[in-house]
This record gives C-alpha cells, structure tokens and sequence, in this order.
C-alpha cells in the first residue's frame, strides 16, 4: 500500500509495525479515519433505531473529514508528495456545516414519523413496498 | 504561486475574476437565490402575507428564465460547429478560481431547469398540493432544490460536486415528507433522508480519497494528475485505492440517478410523496444527476492542459485511456442493468406512481448508455463523442414534457378521482376521452414509438450505441449495451399499454366519484400545454436539436 506509506520512510515495512515505528504521518490519520468509517457504514447498516442510523451517517462524514485536514497538513506529508493546502480544511469546514444541515432536517423528518408512527425503529417503516 | 505576486495584484486579480467574469455569468443562480429570499420576505411581513408564494417565485423564475436563456444565446454557434479544438475553449470559463465551469452544458441544462421550474409553478398552483399555509415552505425548498442543481450542472470542483449534491437533496427530503399528516409521506421522507445521507457520506469519503491520493479537487488539474498516476503504470496500490474512491464516488452518483443498485428509495418516495414532488425528483433532480455524471466522467476522463483560466483539450487524447476504460465499464454495466431491473419491476404494479418510479429508473438505463458511449468515443472519435452528447441533451429535454406531463395527469386525476391506482382509472374513456388520449400520448412517447418526441430521443441515443460501436470504441460493451437497449423498448411497451387498455376497455366502476375531466379548464390546459410539445417536437425536432447539438460542444 503506496498510500498508506506516503509519509513514511520507503523502506518495506510490514503495515502494523510500520505504524508503530514510524514517526506520526499521514498514514495514522487515515486509519483512524478509515476506523470511523468502517464503524459508521457497520452502524448504519446494523441499527434498528432511526436515531442510531443518524449518528453512523455522522460518523462517516466525519471519518472522511479526519482524512481531509490529514491529507492537508504539509507537515504530516513527506518531502514531494502532493498535499492538498488549504482546499481540504476548507472542506472539511463545509463538511461540518452540511453535515449540521443535513441532521436538522433527518431530526425533523424522524419526528414526524414519530409522531405519525409512535416509533422509530426503521423496521416499521414497511407500508411502501413492491 | 507565483512568487512576484504581491497582496494588491491578489486582490485585483480576484476581483477582477469574481466580478468582471464570474457574477455575470452567475446571474441566474443569483436571481433564484433573491426569489427565494423574497419569497420567505413576503411571509414575515404581515401587508405582504396575502400575496402568493406561487407568484412571487413565478416572477423570479421568469427573470433567471430570461437570464439564462440570453447566456444560452450568447454562445458563438459558428465557432463550435467547425469541430477544432479551438471551437470549444472559447466557451470555456471557469468561474470562481476554477470552483464552477460555465459552458455550453452549464447553459443548457440552466435553461432548461429554468423551463420546467416555469411550467411547474403553475402545475403545482392548478393541482393544489401546496395551499396557501404550506405554499411559501414548499416554493423555498424547490427553488432552493434547484439552485443546487444548478451547481450540480456546472461544478468543476469537488467540493463544488458535494456541496451541489448536498443542496439539491436536503430540500428534497423535506419535500418528499410535505404532507406530514399521511403515514406514507413520513415514512418516504424518513427512508429518502437515510438512504441519502448514506450515499452522500460514502460519496465524502470517496472523494477524499481521489483529492488526498491526486492531491487537488480541480478535476482538470486531477485528470492531469490521473493521467502521470495512472499511465506512468506506478505502485499498483495507488491505483487500486484510485479505483476504489472512484466507484465510492459513483455511488452518490448513482443513487441521485436512481441507478440499479441505489435505487430502492425511488418507488417508495414516489409512491409516498405527492405526485407533484414525483415529477419533480424525477425530471428536474434526474437532469442535474445527468448533467453531473457527464461532468465527472468528462472531467476525469479527458486530458486537459492543466490549471489555467481557460483549459484548452489537450492534442494527446490517447492518455488516461484506462482511466476511461474504468468510467466505461462502471457506467455502461450500471445503465445496462438499470433499464432491464426497471423494465422488469414495473411490470407487477397496481399504483401509477409507483409505475411510473420504475419508468424513470429504466429511463435512467437510457441516458447512462449514451454517456456510456460518449466517453468511449473520446479521443477516438470526437465527433462521434459530440454526437453522443447531444443526444442526452435532447433526451432530457423530450423528458421533461412527457415526464412532467404524465405526472400531471396522475395528480389531477387525483383530484377528480381521490386515487392513483391503475384499476381506478378504468373506462375513463367514456366521461373523459380527452385526457385518455393525453395519457396516451405522453404514454407512447415514453415507450418510444414514432411520431412522438420519445422516438426520436430514443432513436439518438441508440444511434450514438452504433456510432461507438462503428468507430470501434469499446465494441463488445456497446454491442452489449445496444441489445439490451431494443430489448428493453420492446419489454416496456406492455406495461405502459395496459394502463392504456384498463383506460379504455375495460367498464367504469359504479361508484366513481367526480365529474368529468374536461381539458377546456385550468388543469386541462396544463396537461396540454404539457402534452402538445410531445407532439410537436417528434415532428419538429431540429429547434430542440439544435440547442441539444450546442450543449454537446463541451465534449469535444
């Protein structure tokens, strides 16, 4: 994986231990931007309650914007590779702020479903089917 | 960055860029943007509060109307038609420092989100889904809907394509969920809203792979990045993580574009939703998603000179090849399997809406196989590339009448007969032939038989299939993708026809609830004011292919 050992030294490493040896890079960001991922997609796809369902979409946005302020940071970059400046932190701004939009109205519209439903298990949302 | 560039020449340059280029060419966003400012001001005020929010964003839309279609005009037709490079880059201006790109795509897609907005203002008004209360929320969330798709069809950036995505589907959650009181629409909203926050963050995700691994979010700059990564036959791990975020990208794009896999929300939203908000994801969100996948694929896929304000088409188009090769595969096999699903799926339905979701995914099938063959034929056969193009322009233009047409009849029939069942239709041909024959009209078109405007869009866009597969691009998948097409058309034909037959054969239910549905009133003259221009443009197609042939330009 060249990705995951842009920022390190080029010897071959094994990834794990390469992670542990090495000076923090760009590489310790995306794993932990990739652990965020993995976790929201696993609770989007597993969770019963709406709310839970929200909150793994907010995981995985926020696994993507961990990776855009690593990928921007010029220090966390070796000698040579491209970085992305500023675009990724502003980004990763927009992000936020999209991401604040978007929660409000999935909130309003799970209300609403509360309030026509009494419930918010996305099992029982099963009249619209064929 | 430059080294001699100093504070006062950074601020004139970018004023000079934001207000000489950009803003002008931004107008008709801007105007929507003040329509919908004015339309949540008519609200607050209590003077203003008796005016109609329809109105008022009517007025608006006549303006960005107007705006666009002189930007539409302001494009030099004798440049483009010689087929030099050069043709093209006159066109081409990239607004905001690269963040937006207008050109001859930008302009007809704006022109023609203006047009269906214009139409479907007063639609909604004859139907009466939004009333008075709602009408100021409902007239927001769409202008602002399409104020994103706007961005969808002009963004060069990528955090231009999310942030564009982002605005064109959060209003539409809210809107699939407008009547709140119904079980149905709440649980619409609910599986929409999930279903697309999901795509949208697998989207995010996707795309900060492609900017982190490239190193840029310009998709020129990136497609010049993609082509030293990927033609250079680098660390094969950089390329498989390329591929990877390209298919997470394709995701967001395929559940905008209601693409088989991505596509279970559709039948349900349109089923839930009002038959108004249907027409509306389904013409207006479809033709944005389409505009933005021929962006992307474009963007990527064609080699350019770089960062620069005007970015020439590189002479070397044998580059990114590959890259090509990939968009190809992903988006030809997604289209093929689209329209065979949606055929397949509408056969079992009772409910129009629901019918008519699966029509507009297998519709969805059509116009990727054209993008499909349009990227192939780059670099191979430019005019070919043009031609294929241009047949996706002229295909969303014919979809919108028929498309917002039979959405039409389905929701004032709605009105007239509280239901929107097939079954409830039947023997309308006794009480109200008029808009039987309208049904059929708009019906017809969608299968795609002549002399209706669905042919000849259909007949381009297969004939841009022969054109790939003559031109050798891609042969084995565009042979493929051609089969599957007629295939299709011929599968299609008996599920729109037995609506027709269960209008006309079979016996009216004794307990219909109504009068008749006469086209001399309000709704009647919506419906032919929609249907009409199906007829006219099978005949009197050229205008419309003209303005389509203007779009496809961009590819060259």
């Amino acid at each position: 994986m060249n990705l995951l050992t842009a920022g390190l030294p080029s010897t071959a490493i094994p990834l794990f231990a390469g992670l542990l040896d090495a000076p923090v890079g760009v590489a310790h960001y995306l794993v932990v931007g990739a652990i965020l991922f993995t976790s929201g997609v696993v609770c989007m796809a597993l969770k019963r309650n709406a709310l839970g369902v929200l909150m793994g979409i907010e995981l995985v946005l926020n696994g993507a914007n961990v990776n855009f302020v690593a990928f921007s940071s010029p220090y966390l970059r070796g000698e040579g590779s491209a970085s992305l400046g500023l675009d990724g932190q502003l980004i990763a701004l927009f992000v936020i702020l999209l991401a604040a939009a978007e929660a409000a109205v999935a909130l309003a519209i799970t209300l609403n479903f509360y309030n026509n439903h009494a419930t918010v298990d996305i099992d029982q949302a099963d009249d619209l089917k064929g | 960055m430059n080294q001699t560039m100093n504070l006062g020449s950074l601020i004139t340059g970018s004023l000079n860029d934001t207000l000489a280029v950009s803003l002008p060419l931004f107008r008709t966003e801007l105007c929507l943007a003040a329509t919908i400012v004015l339309v949540l001001l008519c609200r607050m005020l209590p003077l203003l509060r008796r005016l109609d929010a329809g109105l008022v964003a009517l007025g608006g839309v006549c303006f960005a109307l107007w705006f666009a279609w002189n930007d539409m005009r302001g494009i030099p037709v004798g440049g483009l038609q010689d087929g030099s490079a050069g043709g093209a880059a006159i066109v081409r201006q990239e607004l905001f420092g690269g963040l937006l790109v207008f050109d001859s795509l930008t302009a007809y897609i704006r022109l023609l989100l203006m047009g269906f907005l214009a139409v479907y203002i007063p639609f909604t008004k004859a139907s009466g889904i939004p009333d008075h209360e709602d009408g100021a929320d409902f007239y927001t969330l769409v202008l602002g809907a399409t104020l994103g798709m706007c961005l969808m069809a002009s963004a060069n950036h990528l955090l231009m394509v999310f942030m564009a995505v982002e605005m064109a589907s959060v209003p539409s959650y809210a809107l699939a969920g407008l009547l709140k009181g119904r079980k149905a629409s709440s649980e619409a909203a609910l599986k929409y809203a999930v279903y697309g926050a999901g795509a949208a963050g697998i989207m995010l995700y996707g795309i900060s792979l492609l900017a982190g691994l490239l190193g840029t979010c310009h998709l020129p700059s990136m497609a010049a990045e993609l082509s030293r990564v990927v033609d250079a036959g680098s660390a094969s791990g950089n390329v498989m993580v390329l591929a990877l975020g390209g298919l997470m990208v394709a995701v967001g794009l395929a559940f905008k574009l209601s693409a088989v896999p991505f596509h279970f929300w559709c039948p349900d939203v349109f089923e839930g939703a009002a038959a108004e908000i249907g027409g509306f994801l389904s013409v207006a969100s479809k033709a944005a998603a389409v505009a933005l996948l021929l962006r992307i694929c474009f963007g990527l896929g064609v080699p350019t000179t770089g960062h620069g304000a005007v970015a020439a088409i590189g002479a070397n188009l044998a580059e990114l090849g590959s890259t090509r090769h990939f968009i190809v595969a992903v988006v030809g096999l997604m289209a093929a399997v689209t329209c065979t699903l949606g055929n397949l799926a509408a056969y079992g339905q009772t409910n129009m809406k629901r019918l008519l979701a699966y029509s507009t995914i297998a519709h969805a099938g059509y116009l990727m196989m054209a993008v499909a063959a349009a990227v192939a034929m780059v670099g191979i056969d430019p005019a070919g590339s043009r031609d294929a193009v241009s047949a996706v322009a002229f295909y969303l233009g014919t979809y919108l009448f028929m498309n917002l047409g039979a959405f039409a009849i389905v929701a004032l029939l709605r009105n007239r007969l509280r239901s929107e069942e097939i079954d409830s239709y039947a023997g309308l041909v006794r009480s109200s032939p008029g808009i039987v024959i309208a049904t059929g009209v708009v019906l017809v078109s969608l299968i795609g038989l002549p002399p209706l405007a669905g042919f000849v869009a259909k007949f381009l866009v297969f004939s841009s299939l022969v054109q790939a597969i003559t031109a050798g691009a891609e042969r084995p998948l565009m042979l493929v993708l051609l089969v599957v097409g007629g295939f299709n058309t011929v599968i299609s034909l008996f599920y729109y026809l037995r609506v027709l037959k269960v209008m006309t054969f079979d016996p009216p239910p004794a307990d219909r609830p109504g009068g008749e549905f006469s086209l001399v009133s309000l709704p009647g003259a919506i419906v032919t004011a929609l249907v009409v221009p199906v007829v006219v443009l099978g005949i009197f197609w050229s205008g419309l292919y003209a303005c389509a042939q203007l779009a496809g330009a961009f590819a060259s």
